[in-house]
Formats: structure tokens, sequence, C-alpha cells
């Protein structure tokens, strides 16, 4: 008796082939291959402003906030292997030193976006640096207990402008510039983080990920290069946090909202763990989505929480995984 | 008992077993020889059905496509798509490669999680049996599962899937990384295992010298495929396996 039997045979196309690992580009089509992908990405980003009207157009600059997070996120757990929950570390970090220099000392937002992005990374990576030995769940919890550390602080100390927080900062000259400045910053970061986690740097990262023990084993400091991944980290976070306040003129304990550590993982979930570009994209169907289910008043949350169920029980790989497999493999039945 | 008829397992692509036939007769102690890559544990994993297993979690992935077909037959019915839990209950129990004991568990722990499946009086007999068998876990019993040696690990292993109540009792490379005594220990209480309970076994190893001598029936698997097959005797005797297994 011979049984017939087929399966599904899964194959990486040939273009992909030639042109990524082969760098063998022959025709237009070759090149398109590569090029189209990351043309559709740019493209689409700058052109969104163009064709939002006034309201959605500063959902926009809110979501592009979540997706610089969001990177950091997926950066930190997918190739580092640290789940940080820290999202309102970096936002507040960012946002209370951007807006503290603008307030106090009136120095413009343009001067103070890219010194708080700095000066707050610095800050959020020492004050991470301790529980740098943490893994896993140890490591989230303590990055998550931070931000509420910060806000108690900030409350019974009453400084910087306590519950009240400090309004009347300078904001950005136009929605133009608002709108670029995110969506510029999000294509730069994309692309210099891709690039980050295929050099050198990337696969140490990535190895102490998988086995910190023999990274440490192989002679190598695993504590710095965990420090400098949550430095970079933290760089996206903060200056999400610096344009933070200045795109609404105004800076307060609801920076070191829990909004800012949660959502950048809702948006993983549903973009894709590890391939970068998905939580990005996440997170800008995420916000607006979140934005477009207000008319359903309380109802909001229950169906904002059935949507991300759904993706968690029917496609935990994420949109963007699953993206890259279509377009790089083809599929056939094979009899065996 | 066993009957896998035309097994054939992808991973993705890769063909890790190609083509199988296998039978394990009652009562008997069947071995299957191969070096690495031969297909020795993705076969015990499809037979135990941890396979469907692994199957499921790197669809949820998005990772490797896993492709099982033929037929595995077992006491007359065709247990290709039975979920692991209750291939286990029909009393197909895996002991696993690298032992998997439960490291923060005591050694009675361990044995009492592994006789979930059993009745009371059932276990209360099998714990016994495996003290008699394996006298230094009895006075090892209290320690944590993770600080005993290799070989009391292998035993407790061995223990553990006994508490089971196995009909057919697979082995996975149950000599891993112990010396040479640990191993003829170990394969003498396999073979009295096997006749003072009757339970059929079916072990697998790269390394065929010490379990040669216990066993009834052997394959022997080369890249996914069994290129060989007889009696122990008959296998002795092949001047191939001679020369691979034994040196000569």
């Amino acid at each position: 008796m011979v049984i017939e039997e087929t399966r599904r045979k899964r194959l990486d196309r040939g273009i992909k082939v030639r042109t990524e690992t082969l760098y063998a580009l022959s025709t237009w089509r070759e090149m398109a291959y590569l090029i189209v992908p990351r043309t559709v990405l740019i493209l689409g980003l700058l052109l969104l402003p163009l064709i939002l009207d006034m309201y959605w157009q500063r959902v926009l600059c809110t979501a592009g906030i979540y997706a610089i997070l969001a990177l950091a996120f997926d950066f930190l757990a997918a190739y580092v292997g640290l789940v940080c929950l820290g999202g309102a570390l970096f936002i507040g970090a960012g946002g209370y030193i951007s807006g503290l220099l603008n307030a106090y000392l009136g120095w413009p937002p343009l001067l103070c976006i890219p010194i708080a992005t700095l000066a707050g990374a610095v800050i959020s990576t020492f004050v991470l640096l301790p529980c740098l030995r943490l893994r896993g769940i140890y490591f989230a919890i303590v990055s998550f207990m931070f931000p509420l550390f910060a806000v108690h602080i900030i409350v019974a100390l009453n400084v910087f402008g306590g519950t009240e927080g400090i309004s009347a900062l300078a904001i950005l000259p136009n929605i133009w510039v608002e709108q670029y400045l995110i969506l510029g910053m999000i294509i730069v970061s994309l692309f210099a983080i891709r690039r980050l986690v295929n050099e050198d740097i990337g696969l140490i990262l990535r190895g102490i990920k998988d086995n910190d023990q023999a990274v440490r084993a192989s002679g190598i400091s695993i504590t710095a290069y965990k420090t400098k991944a949550v430095f970079i980290a933290s760089l996206m976070g903060c200056f999400g946090g610096a344009y933070l306040s200045h795109l609404y003129g105004w800076l307060g304990i609801s920076l070191f909202a829990m909004d800012f550590s949660i959502l950048p993982i809702a948006a993983c979930v549903m973009g894709g763990m590890g391939s970068l570009v998905g939580p990005v994209l996440g997170a800008f169907i995420l916000t607006p989505m979140s934005e477009a289910l207000r008319g359903f008043g309380q109802l909001r949350v229950v169906l904002y929480c059935l949507i991300l169920i759904g993706f968690i029980v029917y496609k935990p790989e994420g949109l963007m995984n699953y993206l890259q497999r279509k377009y790089h493999q083809f599929e056939y039945w094979e009899r065996v | 008992m066993l009957e896998v008829k035309n097994l054939m397992v992808f991973y993705e692509n890769a063909i890790a077993i190609n083509n199988v036939n296998m039978t394990c007769k009652k009562g008997v102690i069947t071995g299957a020889f191969g070096a690495n890559s031969a297909g020795k544990s993705t076969l015990m994993y499809t037979i135990s059905g941890i396979m469907l297993d692994i199957k499921k979690k790197e669809e949820m992935r998005g990772g490797e496509r896993i492709t099982v077909l033929g037929s595995i037959n077992y006491d007359g019915a065709d247990i290709i798509n039975m979920k692991p839990s209750e291939r286990a209950k029909k009393g197909i129990i895996l002991c696993p490669e690298r032992r998997r004991i439960f490291p923060e568990s005591s050694a009675l722990e361990n044995l009492k999680i592994g006789g979930y499946l059993a009745t009371k009086t059932q276990a209360k007999k099998t714990l016994e049996y495996v003290f008699t068998i394996f006298p230094s876990l009895k006075e090892l019993q209290g320690r944590e599962g993770g600080f005993l040696s290799g070989g009391e690990q292998q035993m407790l292993a061995i223990g553990r899937a006994l508490m089971a109540q196995p009909k057919l009792l697979l082995l996975d490379e149950p000599l891993l990384g112990l010396s040479p005594r640990i191993e003829a220990i170990l394969a003498r209480t396999v073979k009295e295992i096997n006749r003072e309970i009757g339970i059929t076994i079916l072990i697998t190893e790269q390394y065929a010298r010490p379990i040669f001598p216990i066993i009834d029936y052997g394959y022997v698997l080369e890249n996914g495929g069994a290129v060989l097959e007889g009696t122990a005797k008959e296998l002795m005797e092949n001047p191939d396996v001679k020369s691979a297994y034994f040196g000569l």
C-alpha cells in the first residue's frame, strides 16, 4: 500500500538570497525588492502628516512618542533580554529636565530637547544600573517601580511644581515642526538600531540574552554591554519625554504615567517582537485606535483589550513577523 | 504493542525521520542506536507525543513548521494525533533525554509527581519498588533534585517514569554523560525492570556497548532512516555494526 501524503514546503525566495546575503544586484527587480519596503516605510511616515487634519495630526505626534518607546522596549526585550517597564521613567526624566531648563533658565525647546535627551538618558541609566544584574521578571518589576518612586518624591517634596506641574512652557514653533521632528527621529532611530543589532555589539547583546554565562566566559563584561544598551534605549525614551513636554507646553507627574510603560508592550505584541519596525507599526495602529474608539465611551477599554487579546491568542508572532515571512518566503505543496 | 509505520518528521524543510518502520513487541526491550542527528530524540518525542507540543509552540512563535506524517499504532489504535497527556494515560511514558528532573523538588517529591496518574496503592507499591532497585535513592530522598549527581539524577528520572505506571517505557539516552560503572548498573537495572514487571521498553543510545547485551531486538538509525534491524545477536554479528559500534 502506497500512502500519498503531502506537506507544505516553505522556502526563501531566490531573490531574497541574491539580494540580502550575496548582494548580487543585477536587475531593477532585485533593487526594488530591497528598496521598496524601506521606501514605503519612510515615505509612508513622511507623507502621513499631509493627509491628516489638525486633530489627527496631534494624535500622530502622540503615536510617535509611543512608537519610539515601543522601539526602545523591543530593542531591550528582544535583543538584550531586559524586559524594561521603565518607559515612564524615560519619559519623565526627559520631560522634566527639558521642561525645567525651559521654565527656569528660559532656554528654547530646540536646545532643551537635545540636552534633556542626553542628561535624562545618563540619569535613567544610573538609576537602572544597580538592577542590571537582575533578569527577566525581576528587572521588569524594579524598572516598573522607579516611575512610581519619582512621582512620590516630587509630590512629597513639592518640588518642580508638585502635583500641579508647570504650565506655559515654550512649545515647538508649529505643527509641522512637531510632526516631522518626531517622525524623523523615529526613522533615524529605527534604522540606527537595526544597523546596531547586526553589528558586533548586537551579536554580544543577543548572546547576553541567550546565555549570559557563556558571554562572561568569553571574557566580555556583560554589565558594560547591558549599560550601553540601556543608555541607547533611554536616549530614545528621554527624547520622547523632552518632546512631549514641549508638545503640550506643560510638565507634571502624569509624565510618569503607567501608560508609557504598558502601551509599548502592547505595541510590541501587536507588531511582532524582535522585528523593530513591528512595534513602531503597532504603536501607529494602537494609539489612533484608542482615539477612534473614544466614541464608545467606557466600552473603549473593553474593545481595546479584546483586540489585544485576539492578537495574543491568534497571532502571537505579531503582524510584522508574519508579513516579513510572506514577503521573503514562498510555499507550495510537496508530495513526500 | 507499538507499531511505527512510514513515520516521517520534518523540521521545516529538513527531514529528521525518513520513512521509519519499527515494531516493539510486548514485554521485550527494543533498542534504537545511532549517532548524533540520526533522529533518535525526534523518534522518542514523536512516539511520546511531545512533538505535537513542540509543534504547537513553534507555530505560536511563528518559527519552524514541524510536519509529522505516517502512523503510530499502539494497542490497536492509531495515536499519531493523540495529545501527550492522553498517551501517558494509555501507558506510554517518556524518560526524557538529559533527565529533566524537577531541580527544586526533593527526590521523593519528584517520584511523587511522577505518580500522579497512579492510584494510591499503585504509587506506594511502585515507590517501594523504585527504592529496592535504586537503594541510593532511598538514602537521598530528602535531597533536592538539582543537587543529585548525574547518575543519581538518571536513576531518579527512571524511577519517576516508573511511578507513572508505564506499559511502554521510552528511555531516551539514559546513559548520557555517566561513568562506565554507573552505565553498567543502570543497564542491569533496566533489564531487571523488564524482567520483573514485564514492561515493554524502547531505549535509544549512541553508545551501544553497555546496552547491546540487554536488548532483544534492535534498530540502527542513520540520518533519519532505519538502515538495519535484527535481534541483538544478528546485529552484533553484522560487520558494519561491529566496526561502527564496537570498534572491532
